[in-house]
């Protein structure tokens, strides 16, 4: 089983991405 | 925690797969730096960015697994469409079309592989393929209509 790891930073995500060279998946969520 | 469609095994390795996955809350009452410079009005909201930060595809919703991973296919096909990579978008498109028939982009997946085809080959023929096969399957579909400028084109040469 392959648990999703989350990004919480978008520039963290964003480093990884061009460095991957994969698209960012990004779920903007509210807990309310 | 992983839950909705995110507890779905098929979706987390789909996911971790093909994208960077990123998490931002919203908070209604102060918006974030995030909410305002991509103008999140309503939650769940999904964009689709390329390595470089650029938005390609954004939906508005809750998404059930099918329709997830349809939305996620597409969004892969529309990048390969903007940046102009038309093979790698046309199997994208197709995978749409032949896997997730009854998910919400099937439509316009079919209209965007008409316009790669066109684009890649040249040729018309393949918009007046995507206005058949629009009637055909979707004729309500607001990409039926969209696709009727191409009924006139002609499928023999």
């Amino acid at each position: 089983m392959v648990e999703i790891n989350w990004e919480r930073d978008f520039k963290t995500a964003l480093e990884k991405a061009k460095k991957s060279g994969k698209p960012i998946y990004h779920d903007f969520w509210f807990d309310g | 925690m992983n839950t909705g469609p995110y507890s779905n095994e098929k979706v987390q390795k789909f996911i971790m797969e093909n994208f960077i996955p990123l998490k931002s809350q919203c908070l209604w009452d102060k918006p974030t730096e995030l909410m305002q410079k991509f103008e999140i009005k309503w939650t769940p909201t999904f964009i689709i960015h390329d390595p470089e930060g650029k938005e390609h595809h954004r939906i508005v919703g809750y998404l059930p697994v099918d329709d997830l991973i349809a939305q996620l296919i597409f969004a892969k096909g529309k990048i390969y469409f903007d940046t102009d990579r038309l093979l790698e978008a046309i199997a994208q498109f197709q995978t749409v079309i032949d896997q997730y028939p009854n998910a919400g982009p099937a439509p316009e997946a079919i209209f965007l592989l008409g316009v790669a085809g066109y684009k890649h080959t040249h040729d018309a023929k393949p918009l007046r393929q995507a206005y058949d096969r629009l009637i055909a399957k979707y004729p309500q579909s607001e990409w039926a209509r969209r696709a009727e400028p191409y009924s006139a084109i002609p499928l023999s040469t």
